[in-house]
């Protein structure tokens, strides 16, 4: 994949702008206390699904139509067309 | 194998379906879609498989799903999701198994074409991490063997259905890096791969060269390994919680529910049954090697006698099984049809070798014992029939009756063989004995 | 007319679903050349109120029958684009649709089209769009914040009569207080999240953004509530806010000191002139303490972009759309490099990790604080939105920030309402609630909107 841009980015600035950013707000949280991490935004219990009766064709039919029409390439049996792999060649 | 995949309601059946058939926003990588809780049935069988492999199964303690991220074709998100470890330090036959943790399958990408085929995106993987330890690529192949077994018997996995067994193996000799291949989807695969990259890299060491630390791949057409190249596999997986998914916690509950519903792993029901029906280690292990036949074995040996049964086990039902290419668990016939054909044997009712090919018939047409011996014309003669055998064989064989008749016994086992063998061998050489000796006394008495 | 008159006036037959949607296409033919608010029209938004017509005569009219619902772009409605204003997802025709659509849909909302904002809502201002910045319509030549700006515009502008947004770190309050409109961030896990594209999974929230109180109640009544198909849900299966105008009187409402040291006084003098009706209509004022009130943006901008970053990897251009890092903008991609740089093995310890421990923090002290309180009110957004095309350093755009990004990181919920003007531009209060404390909230606002509707 190219790495063009359509538009004038100066992705060495951005980076040095983040490093700016990282070092700011490292420092800010540094001095502060350690607590446990939290990952998630709510605290529920442990959900599960069982398992059971899939979706119907139907459902998948419709998607499949969609999904097929927005790849950017697709062979005739609707399967998504990529690179080949470069240590298969 | 589940019927749902692990965090969408797609079907998990992907070999039997188009390309793209089996598929939703969530199993593509569709933008804004989100997982759904995990498939239950998956967590059930990566403890069961835990379990089996004598692992510690984590307990009451938030086992996070990770997002494992790197660039690939088949990975529709850009990440994986793989679970931290289910269970952890367990042994299978002397390989120290490290960690058993939940997957979910990528897509499948034909590197050569350079198409995805998204089916079997999502569906749940259990990946089983064994420690190092494993010498050579036959021990390797063994090890997988046993694996395979324990797998087949949850019945919750289907490793021989092609392609659902993927094994990621490592290599390493005294003096060089570790190399890791991928993409070996059998048995036959992971030993031809060991033994070429082991001689590769004995190769390179034998001529002063490097063996540098690469992740490689095995091409199955040429049998050979290259390297994989593509930095993602090398680089930081920057692994973090998903933040659509809780973590899994594994209740005590949960364990206790599936121990009870869990059958004897292969590897102890094979040491079990050679200790408690006293037979070989070999016939154990021809016995366990299906769990249907193991639990064949044990109806049969109830009330047949054991040594016996296993010998017919291992000597003939499986040699059958492999030539029709059959598993036991797709077998016609009934336990009872198979006892009392044995019990035929046992009783030498039937010699061996009717009992031989009215097996072979059981297999291909499962019918009651009698009336396949019947169908073969191998059913015992009548007596009247026997009878009338024994007659001719006395009239035909003059010389040795009057040997008998001046004492010499021996020559009734002699008259006995050609009985037998006058039924096209159906008598049973006791009967035909018996009655050979009553029909000699009585020519002693009367004359002929 | 108010939400209510309209649905009234819609059961009544005095105005068709047809009629409204035409109404609402006249105007954005009219203004949004100039606001930029909408990037796409729903061209079958005519045909839906068709059948929505044909529906109320059957009566069988939903909830929201024959209202023109304007949705944010990062939002999947099936066969419009949700581009996310980035040129990664220009061309990406929805296949689905999210599941507060689909609940918008069986009530009988009419998709209008899908609104403008920053770049996958990377932005406080809107201005990060790759289709153009939105203008404020309540303050013309100001930015409208972000990142739902355009929702927010088209709220303003009434091109629409409710919105979705969606809020990470304050991207409904935002503009909902830039443009004088009211914005509704619920409680994590309250609305499904099925079909949004994420910014921060772990943040994201869809809220309403509506003319006044009483549509955003209506439109959160209609999309809150679980989804069986997602995980990260509370246990509520249906929400209904029917105590709505029961006043404030004897509610316990917090102000805190820390606040004020971070706003801009003029800010604060409108503010603080709500807290004084709050007072006078019987509230009790408490003060309370929210002592890391500051620091949390600093742990916000670390998870977002480990999140964002996680999320955008499925942008890799193969399966639809364009590689990311090929097309995105300048902010999009400071928030990946960042991402990317501190969930590295080495450094997410340092980096990630610590500012999870913040956002511990953060989420007791605000919990602490909303146990002493039934509500916390204060301002929305610390200084004043700036001029179109002013260029600021991306420390300053995050500083807009400050004071709507502790909801998000603890989970509770927060809405936003106008409580007056800074040389003619508005500014909204904002009312914070416990997990769950919509109705509360939503009490207060009510009762601030009443009494600025008597007075102004």
């Amino acid at each position: 994949m190219s790495d063009s841009k359509d538009q004038d980015l100066n992705p060495k600035e951005i980076e040095r702008s983040a490093e700016e950013i990282l070092r700011v707000f490292t420092r800010v949280i540094e001095s502060l206390p350690v607590e446990e991490e939290t990952y998630y935004g709510q605290e529920l219990v442990n959900p599960l699904r069982p398992d059971g009766e899939p979706s119907p064709p139907s459902v998948r039919r419709e998607f499949r139509k969609c999904f097929i029409s927005i790849m950017p390439a697709s062979d005739d049996d609707g399967k998504l067309r990529v690179e080949v792999a470069r240590w298969a060649r | 194998m589940t019927s749902k995949k692990l965090y969408c309601n797609c079907p998990t059946n992907y070999a039997e379906v188009p390309p793209n058939t089996n598929v939703c926003p969530i199993c593509t990588g569709m933008p804004g879609a989100k997982p759904m809780m995990p498939n239950e049935g998956a967590i059930d069988a990566a403890v069961e498989i835990s379990l089996m492999l004598g692992c510690e199964v984590v307990k009451n303690k938030p086992i996070y799903i990770q997002r494992k991220h790197y660039d690939y074709p088949d990975l529709p998100s850009g990440y994986q999701r793989t679970s931290l470890p289910i269970a952890m330090n367990g042994v299978l036959e002397g390989v120290g198994i490290r960690e058993v943790h939940i997957e979910e399958d990528p897509g499948q990408y034909d590197p050569v074409s350079g198409t995805v085929d998204f089916n079997r995106s999502g569906v749940p993987l259990v990946e089983i991490v064994t420690e190092p330890g494993m010498r050579s690529p036959e021990e390797a192949r063994n090890f997988l063997r046993t694996l395979t077994r324990v797998l087949e018997y949850t019945r919750k996995v289907r490793p021989e259905a092609g392609g659902a067994m993927r094994a990621d193996v490592n290599v390493s000799l005294e003096g060089g890096g570790r190399v890791e291949v991928k993409n070996i989807n059998s048995i036959k695969g992971a030993y031809r791969a060991l033994k070429f990259e082991m001689q590769r890299q004995a190769e390179r060491i034998r001529r002063g060269e490097v063996v540098t630390r690469e992740t490689r791949a095995y091409l199955e057409s040429q049998m050979i390994t290259v390297p994989m190249r593509t930095k993602e596999f090398e680089e930081d997986y920057r692994y973090i919680p998903d933040p659509d998914i809780f973590p899994i916690i594994i209740t005590e509950e949960m364990v206790e529910r599936i121990k009870k519903q869990m059958v004897e792993p292969p590897h102890l029901r094979e040491k079990r049954l050679a200790r408690q029906y006293g037979i070989s280690p070999q016939a154990a292990r021809v016995i366990t090697s299906e769990r249907e036949l193991a639990d064949l074995f044990e109806r049969v040996a109830a009330e047949v006698q054991p040594q016996l049964a296993a010998d017919w086990f291992r000597t003939k039902l499986k040699k059958v099984l492999n030539y029709v290419n059959l598993k036991a668990r797709d077998v016609r016939f009934t336990p009872t049809q198979l006892i009392r054909l044995l019990k035929l044997v046992e009783t030498r009712k039937i010699p061996r070798e009717h009992g031989e090919l009215a097996l072979r018939e059981l297999v291909k047409e499962p019918d009651d014992p009698e009336r396949i011996l019947e169908r073969l014309g191998l059913s015992p003669p009548k007596p009247e029939e026997l009878d009338s055998v024994v007659n001719t064989v006395i009239r035909e064989h003059k010389q040795a009756v009057c040997e008998y008749l001046e004492g010499k016994s021996e020559v009734l086992n002699f008259l006995t063989g050609k009985v037998v063998a006058a039924s096209r061998r159906r008598a049973d050489p006791r009967e035909a004995l018996a009655i050979l000796r009553k029909k000699l006394e009585e020519i002693r008495e009367k004359g002929i | 007319m108010g939400t209510l008159e309209k649905i009234e006036a819609i059961r009544n037959g005095e105005l068709s679903a047809t009629e409204n949607v035409e109404l609402a296409l006249e105007r954005i033919r009219k203004l949004n050349g100039k606001l930029n608010a909408f990037l796409e029209i729903n061209s079958k938004a005519m045909e839906e109120a068709g059948e929505v017509d044909r529906m109320l005569k059957a009566g069988e009219a939903g909830k929201l029958a024959g209202l023109t619902i304007a949705v944010k772009s990062n939002i999947n409605v099936k066969g419009l684009r949700a581009t996310c204003a980035s040129k990664t997802l220009e061309d990406y025709v929805c296949p689905y649709d999210a599941e507060v659509i689909t609940r918008i849909r069986r009530e009988g909302g009419i998709i209008i089209g899908m609104t403008n904002m920053d770049e996958f809502a990377c932005g406080s201002s809107g201005e990060t769009s790759a289709f153009g910045p939105t203008d404020n319509p309540a303050a013309p030549g100001y930015i409208p914040g972000g990142s739902s700006s355009g929702s927010a515009a088209a709220v303003a502008s009434a091109m629409c009569d409710l919105a979705l947004g969606t809020d990470t770190g304050g991207s409904i309050r935002n503009p909902a207080s830039h443009c004088g409109v009211i914005g509704v961030k619920p409680t994590y896990g309250l609305v499904p999240r099925q079909g949004l594209i994420d910014l921060g999974m772990s943040l994201d929230q869809i809220g309403p953004i509506s003319p006044d109180v009483p549509g955003s109640v209506l439109l959160l009544e209609v999309i809150a509530g679980k989804n069986q198909a997602e995980g990260m849900m509370m246990d509520v299966e249906r929400v209904s806010y029917g105590e709505l105008n029961g006043g404030v009187k004897g509610m316990r409402i917090g102000v805190s000191p820390q606040f004020s040291n971070l706003t801009d006084p003029r800010i604060t003098g409108v503010i603080e002139k709500k807290v004084e009706f709050l007072k006078d209509l019987g509230a009790e004022i408490v003060e309370i303490r929210l002592p890391h009130i500051e620091q949390a943006l600093s742990a916000y901008y670390l998870i977002v972009s480990v999140e964002f970053f996680s999320a955008t990897r499925k942008y890799d251009g193969r399966k639809y759309g364009k590689r990311i890092e090929s097309v995105c903008g300048e902010e999009v991609l400071r928030r990946i490099m960042l991402g990317s740089y501190i969930s590295r093995r080495e450094y997410r310890g340092r980096y990630y990790q610590r500012a999870l421990q913040v956002r511990t923090l953060i989420r007791k002290e605000l919990s602490l604080a909303l146990k002493q309180v039934d509500a916390i009110v204060g301002p929305t957004v610390p200084k004043l939105p700036h001029k179109l095309g002013t260029r600021l350093t991306p420390l300053e755009m995050y500083a807009y920030d400050y004071l709507t990004i502790p909801a998000n990181l603890a989970g509770t919920c927060a809405g936003v309402v106008k409580a007056g003007e800074v040389n003619g531009i508005p500014v909204g209060i904002q009312v914070q609630g416990k997990p769950l404390g919509e109705e509360k909230i939503l009490r207060v606002m009510r009762a601030l909107e009443v009494e600025s509707s008597k007075s102004g």
